[in-house]
């Protein structure tokens, strides 16, 4: 049998991975949002979106979550006037990312507060854990 | 007396036994640490310490691994946190044993 409370602890870990590898794709996103491309028609970067899904740990008998795919959904590319640019076609139209700043600003707002509730339940496990141990040091 | 302390050391010696750290490596001087747990109060101790010598250098592993860049924040936390509970589960456990035997040893004759 394992240790529940070392569980907490592993499923809490692989959910603070599991949010910092959201918030790569997030600053993915954020950072290629004005990424065109280089030549007339040809596509700009396109938004990823990060999947997680459980996963069973046989050791501790305990779905832990990972991350299932990231993936790039169909969204149409919005189009800016800018003649002169290296993308811009006949018209002087420049196919931009489907990034949306504030879209990926609230995501990213939620990966910090899920990042942060997995510490706390790191915090917790690791409490009781201690909790129960000193019941040994003091007689 | 004795037995009721010596009883201790089987459910004692049990967690580190499911463990399965390699031992031999760790404390090549206690060759009774293959000893089943309980049969002696040194075996049961050595086992406890070397147990717990196995999860502090698995910890050090990940600690300079990620040092190094090849492993992320959350696993040397994860690792060092479950080094340092391990530890002091050790430790908690061999004062207590230890204390019991001092006080056997303090008895009138």
């Amino acid at each position: 049998m394992y240790d529940p409370l070392q569980a907490t602890m592993r499923v809490g870990a692989s959910g603070l991975e599991a949010q910092s590898r959201r918030l790569r794709v997030i600053a993915e996103n954020m950072a290629n949002a004005h990424s065109t491309g280089r030549t007339p028609g040809s596509d700009p970067y396109a938004r990823r979106v990060i999947t997680f899904e459980s996963q069973l740990d046989e050791t501790a008998d305990a779905n832990l979550v990972r991350v299932a795919s990231v993936e790039q959904p169909r969204a149409s590319f919005r189009v800016e006037h800018m003649p002169g640019h290296p993308a811009a076609d006949a018209n002087g139209f420049v196919r931009m990312p489907n990034v949306d700043l504030v879209v990926e600003a609230a995501d990213m707002r939620e990966a910090n507060r899920s990042y942060e509730a997995n510490l706390q339940a790191i915090r917790q496990a690791r409490e009781m854990i201690t909790m129960t141990l000193d019941l040994l040091r003091t007689t | 007396m004795i037995d009721a302390v010596s009883s201790l050391s089987p459910s004692v010696g049990a967690p580190a036994a499911v463990g399965g750290v390699g031992t031999a490596a760790v404390r090549p001087g206690a060759a009774s640490a293959t000893v089943d747990a309980g049969a002696d109060f040194g075996a049961m101790v050595s086992q406890l310490a070397s147990h717990a010598a196995g999860v502090v250098r698995n910890a050090e592993n990940i600690s300079v691994a990620g040092i190094q860049g090849s492993a992320t924040v959350q696993q040397v936390v994860e690792a060092v946190m479950s080094a340092e509970q391990t530890l002091q589960g050790a430790v908690a456990i061999r004062d207590k044993v230890v204390a019991a035997y001092l006080e056997l040893s303090r008895m009138q004759i």
